[in-house]
């Protein structure tokens, strides 16, 4: 692995509840255009332009099989090459990294689109557990979620009120994110107030339904530096599966999630997170993820993530701001929602994350979820030196 | 070979609906209105290759750039190039059940130069020919909602 | 710099029309058995794991997921690929690059479908939307269908050479323990007289849809020479893909289209230094929905001259005792897991290098053979294998 590999232009679509303006093509076109324009590539197999691209959709999602095909033409693929990943985003980008790390493409394009208004989560969901025994209980990834929040706050005695700061902070951090869907100004009362979906889990403590799309170009050392003058190394990444059974995991612990970090922090000579990290965007889908996440990630010990969220830590003027973007919580679609974090936390070490820039932020950890409870992880460090 | 033991499944069968709502998109839809209105076909033309696109797109593919808003009215005759029929019904996800098809389905060579599968209201086999001149027949009755419903078939017309 | 990467595992389950017994899970696991102990490794020695699988056809979301324990992945990186017809080559084609780029020294590569599981044809429909080309849909059977009409406009190819092309696949299933349709076909009067589908199709013309899992364990050079002292190089890898701009991409109208096919082939051999693919290479396993696509597949690859497919067939050469062998195992004719088809052709292709085909190993010493895989509006994957590099 003799050159790095960088991210040279991010562009992400305003996230919205609803774009049945547009096609699933026409919505990826809305991120792939800028970061075309913005490095002036073209598309070429020759090596003078994007060579590969990567998508990341969902068959399911899209109601397609072979959803890839909705945005070929908008890719460049005719007659040149796309390869697709079908976890969350985050791994797509972890692709694109491998294909130029093994020498074979020089630029690559990674796209993610997803139009969750298009179809019935739950119903979809639903088909992702086992057929014979957890189907039939009307399993979804939000009830799911909610065993999960449950046995964390018992095992740990987490508190639904840190859970709600967490949704507070996230949609108040929104405001300043002109892509986010829905940012709001809310308190902990109004969180704990709000209707109940599924215990403990409240409306507010989950993210809405959110259409949109990310796109971003990846490039080798030597043509990433002629690319652009910010480029954003990949310094470190990793994901990992763990078991499936909800039954046989302690759904309190997160060990996928505490294996690719371990291996993405040894990939960038990370050793301790909460000081070497300047900014961290975690995919939360529900609250209580971002507590959980930052255990997995190494920020805290075991349960106590909610003292962390207690003292401020992760606020814009903490220790260590956790989603600056207002992360999921505030409107993101599934499966687009880890590139979102790679894409937010880019800007951020480029400088050009506007109002919600993290000062001097030279490191960054971007972190994707596939699955229920989190079954995948996926943790990848940046850094701009 | 010694028989294998027979073997009993419990058997459970549900089926379950997964319902979508696909927009069309800007281009799309543009075709579906004046089909649905004007009972005309219309599509367009990139604007770097000068290809008619088929159906309307917002980026051309070859070109992998946009391809412009040059629309064109397409004529809605042609010339079949080569035709099939199925002989059995297929599972339609659409529908959710089997459904066999009544006519046959062709390669129809629309006179501006573009290729289009559609059906054909001949279901005689003995009188399908490649190089039959056809014609759209659209639907009458009733407000259409999309391409498919809009044209019923293309009618068999002289030359 | 690129590591260099082999397959250093093979396994397949027994490739069947219904696998009551087993559950996906269950199924892939049988497959990454015995590539594990093909290569004599466990799963410590495994460091990464790809899925390959359509999640539409068996109407399951994420389903590394849900087989995450019995595949191998747990608590180890993964990623999951859904890219139709050409998954199970595209998951090859990812984890050769992560190999490569030394982010991994292994990779266990498994493509599966649990066809028993849905209805495939329903599926394909879905890869088109009431938004655009719905009515038309009839699933892959349509497609091949216009491709075989235009085939004999083109080429002047009768239907006994699509029977003869069924014929050899057949032999080969018989001769392949893993194959799915062991059919025992002895005519070109048997194929004629089976149950028309789509016109010109015949249901012994096109592909069945099988129960089936493959798995491959790739690994990097160095991990290689400790491994196995067989190795099979992936000496190149490449995607292309295809827009339908005129109808039937499976069967250009015009002329004027390039076949992904050929735009693959083209750059695949020019990279290493193939200038006659009959001479430079000793065999193929091709991914050929239908007998009459083999045909035509033979020339997008720049195996005879154009419209010339047909006269390999009346010739022999691509028999199993044939000058150029093509699929000897049985080919997609005689076994189609779809998320695993493409899989299958690799681990076939790798198993002839090697000389452990068994029963179907072909004639003539296999030094480089290439697999391929077909999917989607016609796009074509080819991998490249070679004995030593």
């Amino acid at each position: 692995m003799a050159e790095r590999v960088a991210i040279v232009a991010v562009a992400q679509t305003k996230y919205h509840p609803n774009r049945a303006d547009v096609n699933e093509g026409e919505l990826a076109y809305e991120a792939i255009e800028p970061v075309l324009q913005e490095t002036g590539l073209t598309f070429a197999d020759d090596g003078t332009g994007i060579g590969s691209s990567v998508t990341c959709s969902q068959d399911m999602w899209d109601g397609k099989t072979v959803s890839s095909m909705n945005v070929m033409s908008y890719v460049g693929a005719h007659l040149s090459t796309e390869d697709k990943v079908a976890n969350d985003s985050i791994n797509a980008v972890y692709c694109a990294f491998a294909q130029i790390l093994s020498g074979h493409f020089d630029i690559v394009l990674v796209v993610s689109h997803c139009k969750e208004s298009q179809a019935d989560r739950s119903i979809i969901e639903n088909t992702a557990f086992d057929p014979i025994f957890l189907r039939v209980l009307g399993l979804d990834f939000l009830t799911a979620a909610a065993l999960q929040a449950r046995r964390y706050m018992h095992k740990y005695g987490v508190a639904a009120e840190q859970f709600a700061k967490v949704a507070v902070k996230n949609r108040g951090n929104a405001k300043n994110n002109p892509f986010a869907q829905e940012p709001m100004d809310i308190t902990v009362g109004d969180v704990l107030s709000s209707k109940m979906l599924v215990s403990p889990i409240r409306l507010l403590d989950a993210k809405p339904t959110s259409d949109g799309a990310c796109a971003m170009i990846l490039a080798r050392e030597d043509k990433a530096r002629k690319l652009t003058s910010k480029p954003v190394w990949i310094s470190g990444v990793s994901n990992c599966y763990e078991g499936h059974y909800l039954g046989d995991r302690d759904l309190a612990e997160c060990d996928a999630l505490v294996s690719a970090a371990r291996r993405a922090y040894a990939m960038a000579g990370i050793t301790a997170p909460l000081r070497e990290i300047d900014v961290a965007e975690i995919s939360e889908e529900y609250s209580y993820q971002e507590l959980l996440w930052m255990e997995g990630l190494g920020f805290c010990g075991r349960g106590e993530a909610g003292k962390l969220i207690d003292a401020g830590a992760t606020q814009m003027a903490g220790q260590l701001p956790v989603n600056p973007s207002g992360g999921m919580l505030s409107g993101n679609p599934t499966v687009v929602a880890g590139m979102a974090r790679v894409a937010e936390a880019a800007l951020q070490l480029r400088g050009e994350a506007g109002d919600r820039q993290v000062p001097r932020a030279s490191v960054a950890l971007a972190h994707g979820v596939t699955g229920m409870c989190g079954q995948h992880q996926c943790v990848m460090i940046l850094s701009n030196k | 070979m010694a028989e294998e033991p027979r073997q009993e499944n419990i058997k459970i069968t549900y089926t379950k609906s997964r319902p979508y709502q696909w927009a069309a998109g800007k281009y799309l839809s543009k075709l579906y209105k004046e089909n649905r209105d004007n009972k005309r076909l219309v599509t367009n033309r990139c604007q770097h290759c000068k290809e008619l696109l088929w159906p309307p797109q917002m980026v051309c593919g070859r070109c992998k750039a946009r391809a412009g808003e040059d629309w064109v009215e397409l004529s809605d005759k042609g010339t079949v190039v080569q035709y099939t029929y199925v002989n059995f019904p297929l599972w339609d996800p659409h529908e959710g059940r089997p459904v066999k098809e009544e006519h046959p389905s062709a390669t129809i060579l629309l006179d501006d130069g573009i290729y289009w599968v559609t059906r054909l209201e001949e279901k005689d086999k003995e009188k399908l020919k490649v190089g039959m001149r056809v014609q759209a027949v659209w639907r009458e009755e009733g407000r259409g909602r999309g391409l498919d419903e809009d044209i019923l078939y293309f009618r068999t017309i002289e030359q | 710099m690129a590591n260099r990467v082999a397959i250093v595992g093979i396994g397949q389950t027994y490739h069947k029309s219904k696998r009551p017994d087993v559950s996906q899970p269950e199924m892939v696991n049988e497959a990454v058995r015995a590539a594990l102990a093909d290569a004599q490794l466990s799963m410590k020695d495994i460091e990464s794991v790809f899925v390959s699988n359509m999640e539409t056809f068996e109407g399951v979301y994420l389903p590394d997921l849900s087989m995450a324990d019995e595949a191998g992945s747990f608590m180890k990186p993964g990623f999951k690929v859904a890219a139709g017809g050409t998954s199970g080559a595209v998951v090859v084609e990812e984890a050769f690059h992560f190999v490569a780029s030394g982010l991994f020294r292994t990779a266990l590569v498994i493509g599966f479908e649990k066809q028993d599981a849905g209805d495939t044809t329903a599926a394909i429909t879905a890869s088109t939307t009431l938004a655009w080309g719905k009515g038309m849909a009839r699933g892959a059977i349509h497609e091949f269908a216009k491709q075989a009409l235009s085939y004999i406009r083109q080429s002047g190819a009768r239907e006994e050479h699509a029977a003869m092309v069924r014929l050899k696949a057949d032999r080969g299933a018989c001769r392949n323990p893993y194959a799915h349709l062991k059919l025992g076909l002895k005519s070109v009067e048997e194929i004629l007289q089976s149950e028309p589908l789509e016109w010109p199709l015949r249901l012994y013309d096109f592909c069945p849809q099988s129960c089936g899992a493959c798995a491959l364990i790739l690994a990097s050079e160095e991990e290689t020479r400790r491994i196995t002292n067989k190795p099979v190089w992936i000496a190149d890898c490449i995607t292309i893909h295809q827009e339908t701009f005129r109808a039937g991409a499976f069967c250009d109208l015009t002329g004027r289209e390039p076949y992904s096919q050929q735009v693959a082939a083209t750059k695949l051999y020019k990279r290493n230094g193939i200038t006659n693919p009959r001479r430079d290479i000793d065999m193929a396993e091709v991914y050929e929905p239908s007998d009459w696509e083999e045909m035509l597949l033979y020339e997008l690859f720049y195996l005879c001259e154009k419209n010339e497919g047909w006269k390999l067939v009346e010739k022999g050469i691509t028999e199993i005792e044939g000058e150029f062998p093509v699929n000897p195992s049985g080919g997609v004719l005689a076994t189609n897991p779809i998320g695993a088809t493409p899989t299958i052709r690799v681990a076939e292709a790798a198993l002839q290098i090697r000389g452990d085909a068994g029963e179907h190993q072909v004639t003539r010493d296999v030094k480089t053979a290439f697999a391929t895989a077909l999917g989607g509006p016609n796009w074509t994957t080819m991998i490249l294998l070679k004995r030593s590099l």
